[in-house]
């Protein structure tokens, strides 16, 4: 290497041919460049790059000593390397090179020849006083990873793989789809040859699966690239395909079995498929695929997250026991739910909004009716019987629920209740006309046949103990004692005789016991408790029913239906009073005093109401009834020692149960207050997982706090149905009585409402295939996984997807049911699509006349303008097999015929021949609005004939729209990962057009088929064979050299303030505590200068980019 | 009186901007004469003293062109630029020069035409503003 003080500094212009020389004075241009300082030489010369330009630069160099050199002639992205290579031919260092881009910059893009030399004359000088500020740079040799990445299954991403594979390299095959194949997989025949695509892309798609070589990812994303070239690192994201790969047959069994339809995205919307699918017979992999859009929102809203949606598929199938199986997984009282529920699973229904929510409730309420009514009942498996034994106080849907689930796993359970009846509120608080009773103990009964001992009258705290639990061998205790008291009014009088405590009295009515009512009863409350208090005081015999509250009818705590049977049943309601005093005489009440309230909730909605004193009423009354909440009997908890929030509830974890005693767990509403039954039922079931984990020493809280996030579909087009109605036992009906009001539906009732069902979360979880998998291969549990790669090369094959026609509006797709897109007709003609390859329409008689309309999206300015080169083609392809196929007519409509590859215009000669006929002009319109009217109920295609230069207006009974190429979903995130750059169209940058039409300006990635441009799988395969051989080429070598133009920090200048550190985008950039100065990773720094740009003290800077380079540039452009 | 001819000097991101300027040129699109192109591998690597020393060396416009948002080849360099070159139009004011007379605009690689408009718009933008003059020299 010579080292050089003084720099001199050879100039060359280049006049490559007649493209610099005509419009710039070369001559001139040398003239100037010899006036300039340090230039020892400046010459011309026709064509600099060829064989003799180089010679002359290294001859200069040789002869006249030169130690820098200026190349003034095209675009550095062109010829750069070229130049550098004669330098280092010379025994010059490359960076000594500087290149003036007078080409790109000045001849060609300048009208005026004295302008054009000026602008010459300025690049040069500038390019001059760069140089003298270059100084040699080195660049290292590092080894390369001996693996291939290539995005995407289609056959450009296969044909790259094989080869890359075939020459020894580490094959790692992405596919976003849960099969490989791409496009090409959806094809019948291709043009011109017309062979099966299927005949001809399947072997490659086996060898791909049985390549040792070729590791093949599918239903998997690219999410990170970094590194560089030869050395990537790649982030794949494996979507759960929720069937073990490795395990899975392709049998076929699940798809049986499987409850939902989806429509089919494989056969382009013309057929369903299950939700469990494999998309054609043949794929690669044979492994099927569950398509989940995430938890059904009822599911989700659920508290004890019933797989709702599945209950409702099964029943749509026919399934009602496996229904109602499905349902007891997660509850064990569908009968009582069905019936008394707050069912948040129908408030959150997608239904909601077009035709009112699925009547879920309902539903499962008839499963269960069915089921307790016939002739046997079905009662969950339970597991082999283990030892523990585990204590449940209080037989209400918490502490029932629990036993339920405990006795699954094989605990032995006992529950204690206090009352002489078991179900807790359930029981005795909810009256027989919601709730029959049989319905109850059939749940019940079901429970104590898996092995739960229920042992009623049993107090706790005086009969049973804490202490005498454990000697008696009890593993664990739940407490569920509930909320058995009645919330008291705290005004005068309430002591007369004839006030009565809501809750006590339901009870007292429910164990067969019902209190003497006066004729004249008012019931204080506005609450749902206190509406059951005046409908059973009704039914009593109670010859006037007033209920007053302190809400307005609108506020009223009270679901709408039960204030709609108040109203059916003649309780009269008093809104917006609360209780003054009580009236009574001789200890008896014969009146209640009621004040004006005038608001009830405070600004922030908190239960605190204001009164009027001056505006009373008084209510004369026989009995009064004060319903007006609940609250929790804890007489046990002193003596037991177990602690009591200040509200009055027991005190418990909120996630795991577990009280202050460990084998202690506490839940229903004894801990969180008044709530329903299922939220008792999930309550009841945390308890047992918690129970069943403090038995085994598992941690109690690993894994609990499951988030429950739901998807809802696009419903804008789907057509409102109402929602069933359910029969009613009509009000006069009910008087003295406590039949049940609601009376169920029929089975051709549940099948309506089942088939509103929209399916939200795709999958239903219905576990059907579960069951039906011998082998054992489906898992609803799997999660994403995560891969790291280390990678040589990348091949991007991405792809295209078909333009979507209904922006088109005038060709009627959408509107028209025998309007295809090209894909769906391949689909229509291939073996394995919906009709079984026969061209039929819907109807499914063949078409007597088809139209096929070209340039649909493409060459269209509106759209897209550029040629799609494939729909010529297809096109003509389509009108041979419709010939062959069917005795249909085929008008094919175009602008003009592009047919340029081998053998391409042979197949349109054929065709013509075959009698198609051919109409050059755009469609105009396809409207179902016929001239004759003897062509009604056809599609009539308007277009004008450019040739003849006529109108027509053909009636046709199919129309297929060739649809252009469009860059595949997901291309911009792609180019935003790996860096390489898209055209306006979306289509990814190769690095030159003609030159380096694989290769992009990042090195090491590739790119093969469409994602470039649209092309036919001559080309795609072309392409790809072109990238592999690149990508082979790149990595056979086994090194690269590393870039030299990086940035460095000078030591004695940096002041360590770590600017540079926080701006690099590579983390390329260390803090060495110990000098206190910021150091560059040379391994990891890209070049991009961010660090030079914000160093305050100009200690970054980049190699090859120096502010003295630069600003030396800037001072001769501006002489 | 000649016509007042100015200087401009365009800063271009080697992978977006100069590649379209090299695609105007492949496809002869021409523009005004009066722009200078100096090639850098990111705007982010664009420091404010660049700028500054064209405009006080007589520049009467700086272009500076990089690659479209999302699109920069070293991740976010283009949005470091984008408010770096926000921070240097104030530094610009108080030289006395307008802060229009600083423009930053994402042109893609392919974008040939777009290159050609923006230099066609930017030396109209600059001849209606006349000449730069500082009231406050300094030298960089």
């Amino acid at each position: 290497m010579l080292q050089h003080d003084k720099p001199k500094i050879g100039v060359y212009i280049c006049h490559c041919g007649m493209n610099i020389a005509p419009k710039v004075d070369v001559e001139e241009v040398v003239r100037y460049s010899q006036t300039l300082d340090h230039v020892a030489v400046a010459r011309d010369y026709e064509f600099m790059c060829s064989n003799p330009g180089q010679e002359l630069i290294v001859n200069d160099i040789k002869t006249y000593g030169l130690n820098r050199i200026v190349e003034a002639s095209c675009s550095p992205r062109m010829h750069e390397a070229t130049f550098q290579k004669a330098c280092e031919q010379a025994g010059l260092n490359p960076y000594y090179l500087q290149m003036a881009n007078i080409r790109e910059q000045s001849s060609w893009v300048t009208l005026d020849t004295i302008e054009a030399t000026a602008k010459a004359k300025d690049l040069v000088a500038a390019a001059v006083m760069r140089v003298v500020w270059h100084a040699p740079l080195e660049t290292r040799e590092v080894a390369v990873k001996k693996s291939v990445l290539i995005i995407g299954g289609g056959i450009a991403g296969m044909q790259a793989a094989l080869t890359t594979a075939e020459a020894g390299f580490d094959v790692h095959l992405v596919e976003r789809e849960p099969s490989i194949g791409g496009q090409m997989a959806k094809l019948d025949k291709t043009f011109p040859t017309l062979d099966c695509a299927a005949c001809i892309s399947t072997p490659k798609t086996v060898s791909i699966g049985q390549h040792p070589n070729i590791t093949l990812y599918t239903y998997s994303e690219v999410t990170h690239v970094s590194g560089f070239v030869g050395n990537y690192e790649v982030t794949l994201r494996r979507k759960p395909r929720y069937v073990i790969e490795d395990k899975c047959t392709g049998c076929g069994d699940c798809t049986e079995v499987c409850p939902i339809g989806m429509v089919s995205t494989f056969d382009e919307g013309l057929s369903e498929r299950k939700a469990v699918y494999r998309s054609f017979p043949q794929a690669v992999p044979a492994t099927f695929c569950i398509d989940k859009k995430g938890t059904a929102p009822c599911k989700a809203a659920c508290p004890a997250h019933v797989a709702v949606q599945g209950f409702i598929a099964l029943i749509r199938a026919g399934k009602n026991r496996q229904a109602l199986e499905l349902f007891k997984q997660e509850h064990p009282f569908p009968g009582v739910c069905g019936r008394i529920c707050h069912h948040p699973c129908e408030s959150i229904c997608s239904r909601g909004d077009t035709g009112g929510p699925l009547a879920i409730r309902s539903l499962h309420r008839f499963l269960a009716d069915e089921d307790l009514y016939g002739e046997s009942q079905y009662v969950p498996a339970v597991e082999e019987k283990r030892e523990e034994k585990v204590a449940v106080v209080g037989a209400g849907p918490a502490g029932l629920t629990c036993a339920y689930f405990l006795a699954q796993k094989g605990y032995q359970a006992t529950v204690f209740e206090k009352l002489p009846v078991a179900g807790g509120m359930m029981a005795v608080g909810i009256p027989e006309y919601r709730l029959p009773k049989d319905i109850l103990e059939i749940e019940i009964e079901t429970i104590e046949k898996m092995g739960v001992t229920i042992k009623t009258g049993v107090t706790f705290g005086t009969d049973i103990t804490l202490n005498g639990m454990k000697n008696d061998g009890f593993k664990a205790a739940f407490l569920a004692t509930g909320l058995h008291g009645s919330r008291k009014l705290g005004v005068e009088g309430e002591d007369l005789q004839g006030v009565l405590p809501g809750v006590a009295f339901l009870k007292d009515v429910a164990l067969g016991k019902p209190p003497a009512l006066g004729p004249k009863v008012v019931v204080v409350g506005g609450g749902n408790v206190a509406v059951d208090v005046a409908l059973t005081a009704k039914r009593l015999g109670a010859e006037a029913v007033t209920m007053v509250c302190l809400e307005s009818r609108e506020e009223m705590p009270a679901w709408e239906n039960e204030i709609e049977e108040l109203l059916e049943e003649k309780v009269e309601i008093i809104n917006c009073f609360g209780p003054n005093r009580f009236a009574g005489t001789g200890g008896i009440v014969s009146g209640i005093e009621f004040k004006r309230c005038t608001c009830v909730f405070d600004a922030d909605g908190c239960f605190s109401p204001e009164y009027d004193p001056t505006e009373l009423q008084v209510l004369p009354a026989d009995t009064v009834i004060v319903a007006i909440g609940q609250t929790a009997v804890l007489d046990f908890a002193p003596a037991e020692d177990i602690p009591v929030e200040p509200h009055g509830g027991i005190e418990a974890d909120p996630v795991t149960l577990q009280t202050s005693i460990p084998w202690v767990f506490a839940g229903g509403d004894a801990v969180y207050g008044p709530k329903s039954v299922v939220e008792a039922v999930a309550c009841g079931k945390e308890a047992a997982e918690s129970i069943h984990r403090f038995i085994n020493d598992i941690d109690l809280t690993e894994g609990r706090s499951t988030e429950w996030t739901f998807s809802k579909p696009e419903i804008t087009a789907v057509p409102p149905i109402a929602r069933t109605a359910m029969k009613r036992l009509e009000p006069e009906k009910r008087e003295g009585n406590f039949n049940e009001i609601l009376l169920g539906f029929s089975q051709d009732q549940i099948a309506g409402e089942a088939g509103r069902c929209l399916n939200c979360g795709g999958c239903s979880e219905c576990m059907q295939c579960v069951k039906a998998c011998e082998v054992m291969a489906v898992d609803h549990d799997m999660q994403e996984e995560v891969l790291n790669l280390e990678i040589g090369a990348l091949i991007i094959a991405t792809g295209y997807k078909p333009f979507d026609p209904t922006p088109l509006e005038q060709y009627g797709y959408g509107r028209f049911t025998e309007v295809y897109t090209s894909m769906q007709f391949e689909r229509l003609n291939n073996a394995t699509g919906p009709t079984g390859g026969k061209i039929v329409m819907k109807n499914g008689r063949p078409p007597r006349r088809v139209a096929i309309i070209h340039c649909v999206g493409s060459r269209d300015l509106r759209h897209r303008k550029y040629c799609s080169r494939v729909c010529c083609m297809y096109s003509m392809k389509f009108a041979h097999l419709i010939r062959e196929k069917t005795d249909a007519e085929v008008w094919e409509f175009y602008i003009d015929i592009r047919a340029p590859g081998k053998l391409y215009e042979e197949f349109y000669n054929r065709v013509q021949e075959e009698g198609v006929h051919f109409v050059r002009g755009k469609v105009a319109e396809v409207t179902d609005i016929p001239e004759d009217p003897a062509d009604k109920g056809r599609l009539i295609v308007v277009a004008e004939n450019t040739l003849t230069r006529r109108t027509l207006r053909m009636p046709v009974d199919m129309v297929i729209l060739s649809v252009g190429l469009e860059p595949a979903e997901g291309s911009e995130e792609i180019g935003r990962i790996t860096g390489v750059s898209r055209d306006q169209d979306g289509w990814f940058n190769e690095l030159h057009a003609k030159l380096a039409p694989v290769s992009t300006p990042v090195r090491g990635i590739f790119l093969a088929g469409c994602c470039q441009g649209p092309k036919d799988i001559p080309d795609t395969v072309a392409q790809s064979l072109g990238a592999a051989g690149e990508a082979i080429a790149l990595l056979s070598k086994g090194t690269v050299r590393t870039r030299a133009a990086i940035s460095y920090i000078d030591p004695d200048l940096c002041a360590g303030c770590q600017s540079c550190i926080q701006i690099c985008a590579y983390s390329a950039i260390h803090f060495d505590a110990a000098q206190s100065i910021s150091k560059v990773n040379e391994a990891l720094c890209q070049g991009c200068g961010s660090c030079s740009a914000v160093c305050p003290s100009s200690a970054a800077g980049v190699r090859h980019f120096t502010n003295r380079q630069v600003m030396g540039e800037i001072e001769a452009l501006l002489w | 009186m000649t016509a007042f001819e100015p200087k401009i000097i365009a800063l271009v991101c080697n992978w977006c901007a100069y590649t379209a300027a090299d695609l105007a040129g492949t496809s002869r699109l021409s523009y005004p004469a009066h722009i200078r192109m100096i090639r850098m591998m990111c705007t982010g690597m664009i420091d404010s003293k660049y700028i500054l020393k064209a405009f006080l060396d007589g520049a009467d416009g700086v272009f500076v062109g990089g690659c479209h948002p999302g699109d920069c080849h070293y991740i976010d360099g283009n949005l470091k630029a984008k408010k770096r070159i926000l921070g240097t139009g104030k530094i610009l004011e108080q030289f006395g020069f307008e802060p229009e007379r600083l423009r930053l605009r994402w042109i893609g690689a392919s974008e040939g035409p777009e290159f050609q408009q923006n230099m066609t718009d930017f030396v109209t933008a600059i001849k209606t503003l006349g000449p730069g003059q500082t009231n406050n020299r300094m030298v960089l």
